[in-house]
């Protein structure tokens, strides 16, 4: 019978099997990218795979791509230096033409609704060609984090038939002479798809999309004649089909797929420290916090040694090794400390018992009420962390009732500002301060300051050092008002920075994984062993 | 007829209307589109201006009549996520949800059916006893589960069929099908088996009982009495009578199949409407959903209306006055 069934097997297996193109790299991704315009959507899966058709002229490494370096005339004025010799996908070669076009694209809302980069490109006043092969940025204030912001102004070819020949004039509301920009159909049929990337875009359906090798590459040709990308956003699916031969890699397995590898000579995985903190906010008004209560009708989490405190009562170390396996580092303020800028920090100490003396010379020595809130199912082991972090405190007499709940759920409740305490997640794609500057400064709305700061934290001393890295175009200056932002903002607490995330990947064990720290995949990171 | 036909419509525009608000209220309860759309760096202007342009700024009220009233010129709205219109976002992904589903039906009947009658036949024997307590099981297993478990046997230890994804296409009719295909036949029969296994298990258990109890009508033993061979016995007396709640099921498996077949979607990445419901929900489009579980009523209201045709026709005492 065994016998059978195995030949029955091989038998089906040669008739129905496909069999793998060694040179195409097929991918899983976690959730679909949203579309082929690289404009309307943001989303990691979106930018992951757009990266591979079009290039913005600052990369994902804060290094120059498309450009060759930049110089702050004012610091209202920048000059951005083209890189020449660089050929869209339909033989037109870049120029400065090409920005101003896509800035006005980027500004143009399609359908009255706005694209990815609308905010940003707020400050922005005019958008300018020196030349053939430089762009002057001009802005209202002195915008130095426009140089991070450049990396999502993915650069369109403007040789489509509807734009006028001469010269592009920018303008705010994105029209610029142009009469009719590409629709999602031009984008999806390819017909608009023209970047200047690695790989050209081949076909393009919601879970499934497919790219060609781009000869004419201006750098270094991909190894891979074309990738494949499958979007599979069920873990226990994602690994199968990995494990199935249906693809060579898949993002994000779980704890629980990298433990079930041990062992496995055909797959293996690799992890490479990501620029997200896994923190916990905390609401610090001297009112009160919904959800916390007191015997006393005070406000504990007002208190920064209550804050403090809690902080002491979490074993990070611990977290990250038996939640995470080691793939998660311990946290030491609200930047991972790696990223490019973050300041030197020491690190954050675990302490129950001295958690609990502070607590106690705080005045709450028989604990507080306390409700937790996390999102059931947005971070990898969020629930479990979220469990651990509600023991922890439990352990030095706080009483913790842990809410766990849908994202979408979450989100709404956390805008409404109905959480005293919640489990959150950012990322630092674009540098360590600029996740602080919305999350704990006072509001400002000329800075575009605070508007996610629902700790309704207020420091004199962490806002004058956001206020002056907000305009300091001097890179070393405001590294320097980053770690005085970051040192005050720690010494006061307003969230708890708890660990920060790795990305993983498993993939065929042929292959070498060089992982991105922006969380997203591309198959620039993969390459034959 | 045609007054059963115009009562009909009368009741299922009150259940549509009647939906609609409550998934409408419903998913402004629960979340918040700006919410989950504005990412952490949108300023606090960006959050209002986002608002204003999905048209969520406005009273509750104000924001149903005129999304009814849309609906009555037959524009359901724009998705939130997608921004695209939510129709044709829906009506893209039916041919597949409907390829698994009618394949799946057609299993559940073609193995359900025969096993149900020969265990009604046969019912002291060993088989109808195994039949019987894997139709059990079949039953009891948690559907994600068998999903997975599925994926493992035949695409991770067997390697005979992919894990997920719908693979090839062709375009008939400008709509795209995995039916004719071999590439694409071959990603729809995993999702097809995991659908079918509760389907066989329940139509034996439904063509078991029934075939028992037909048995042992008069007309039977008469029929038996009268000489009347075996095979045409089993077709032309057993079969017709116990086709009506089999017919009534199927109709109403078939509409669950296409309306919520979302686990099983999900877990295989078949690029199907459950999968577009989940995800919808779950991103707090509720443009989408809202418009996902009104054409849902509406099918059911059709299927269950060619039901009560069918059993007219399979039953000539029902009459429709």
């Amino acid at each position: 019978m065994k016998k059978t069934f195995t030949t029955l097997a091989a038998v089906a297996a040669v008739a129905l099997g496909g069999a793998a193109q060694a040179d195409v790299l097929r991918m899983a991704y976690s959730s679909a990218p949203r579309s082929v315009d690289p404009y309307p959507f943001g989303g990691a899966t979106t930018a992951g795979y757009k990266e591979h058709i079009y290039e913005a002229l600052v990369g994902h490494d804060d290094q120059p791509l498309l450009s060759t370096g930049w110089t702050w005339n004012s610091p209202t004025s920048l000059t951005v230096q083209l890189r020449e010799g660089v050929k869209f996908h339909n033989g037109e070669p870049f120029t400065a033409r090409d920005v101003v076009y896509s800035a006005c694209r980027m500004m143009f809302k399609i359908d009255d609704k706005r694209n990815l980069l609308t905010s940003s490109m707020g400050p922005l006043t005019d958008v300018v060609a020196e030349g053939d092969h430089a762009v002057r940025f001009e802005t209202k204030n002195p915008y130095p984090l426009w140089i991070q912001k450049m990396k999502f102004l993915s650069i369109l070819s403007a040789s489509g038939g509807s734009v006028p020949d001469g010269p592009i004039t920018y303008d705010a509301t994105g029209d610029c002479g142009i009469t009719a920009y590409p629709t999602r159909d031009d984008f999806e049929n390819g017909d608009a798809a023209v970047g200047t990337g690695p790989f050209k875009h081949v076909s393009f359906a919601k879970e499934f999309a497919v790219m060609e090798r781009n000869d004419d590459y201006w750098g270094e040709a991909s190894k891979w004649e074309g990738v494949e990308i499958s979007s599979v956003s069920n873990s226990g699916a994602r690994f199968a089909g990995l494990l199935a031969g249906d693809y060579d890699l898949i993002e994000n397995p779980t704890s629980e797929d990298i433990t079930a590898l041990d062992g496995n000579d055909d797959f293996d995985f690799s992890s490479k420290p990501a620029w997200r903190t896994m923190f916990v906010v905390l609401d610090v008004n001297a009112e009160g916090a919904p959800g916390v209560s007191a015997a006393d009708g005070s406000a504990p989490l007002a208190n920064a040694k209550v804050r403090h405190a809690m902080s002491l009562a979490i074993n990070r170390d611990a977290i990250t090794d038996r939640l995470f396996g080691g793939n998660a580092a311990p946290a030491n303020q609200y930047s991972p400390s790696y990223r490019a800028g973050a300041p030197e920090m020491p690190a954050l100490e675990y302490d129950a018992d001295k958690a609990k003396a502070l607590l106690a010379e705080a005045g709450y020595p028989d604990g507080f009420t306390l409700q937790f809130n996390a999102p059931s199912d947005r971070y990898p082991n969020g629930t479990r962390v979220a469990q651990a972090l509600a023991q922890y405190w439990s352990r030095i007499g706080i009483t913790v009732e842990l809410n766990t709940q849908p994202w979408s759920v979450f989100a709404k409740a956390r805008k409404a500002r109905e959480m005293g305490a919640f489990f959150y997640g950012w990322g630092h794609p674009q540098g360590p301060a600029q996740m602080i500057s919305f999350a704990f400064a006072t509001r400002d709305k000329d800075l575009g300051l605070g508007s996610s700061n629902y700790s309704n934290y207020s420091s004199e001393a962490f806002d004058a050092a956001i206020k002056a890295w907000a305009v300091e175009t001097d890179a070393a200056k405001a590294d320097e008002h980053v770690g005085n932002a970051m040192r005050a903002a720690m010494a006061d607490m307003p969230g708890i920075p708890v660990y920060y995330t790795h990305s993983l990947w498993a993939h065929r064990a042929d292959l070498t994984v060089d992982g991105r720290q922006d969380e997203r995949t591309s198959a620039f990171m993969v390459s034959y062993k | 007829m045609l007054s059963f036909v115009l009562r009909r419509l009368g009741q299922s525009s009150v259940l549509v209307l009647i939906m609609s608000i409550l998934v409408f209220v419903g998913m402004y309860v629960v979340s918040d589109p700006v919410a989950v759309l504005a990412s952490d760096d949108f300023t606090e202007e960006d959050r209002i201006a986002l608002a204003s342009e999905l048209g969520v700024d406005r009273p509750l009220m104000v924001q149903y009549f005129s999304f009814l009233s849309n609906v009555v010129r037959g524009d359901f709205g724009t998705s939130f996520v997608y921004n695209e219109p939510v129709l044709p976002l829906i009506v893209e992904r039916l041919p597949a949800t409907l390829e698994v589903a009618f394949l799946a039906i057609a299993i559940g009947l073609c193995i359900g059916v025969p096993l149900g009658i020969y265990s009604g036949l046969n019912r002291k024997k060993k088989t109808t006893k195994t039949i019987s307590f894997l139709t059990t099981v079949g039953y009891s297993i948690p559907n994600f589960w068998q999903a997975l478990l599925l994926i493992l046997v035949f695409a991770v230890w067997l390697k005979v069929l992919p894990a997920s994804g719908r693979g090839d296409t062709t375009t008939l009719f400008g709509i795209e099908l995995s039916f004719f295909n071999l590439d694409g036949l071959r990603h729809m029969l995993l999702p097809a088996i995991n659908l079918a296994i509760y389907k066989i298990c329940m139509q034996t258990r439904l063509a078991r009982s029934g075939t028992q109890e037909v048995m042992f009508q008069d007309y039977m033993t008469f029929a038996r009495a009268k000489g009347i061979p075996r095979p045409r016995l089993i077709r032309r007396h057993l079969m017709r009578n116990i086709l009506i709640p089999i017919v009534t099921i199927t109709g109403l498996e078939l509409g669950g199949l296409i309306a919520f077949s979302t686990v099983t979607e999900t877990v295989f990445s078949w690029p199907g409407i459950g999968k577009l419901l989940l995800d919808s929900i779950h991103n707090a489009d509720r443009p989408v959903v809202v418009a996902y579980l009104i054409l849902i009523v509406m099918m059911f209201v059709v299927i269950n209306f060619v039901v009560d045709v069918l059993y007219a026709l399979l039953d000539p005492r029902i009459r429709y006055t």
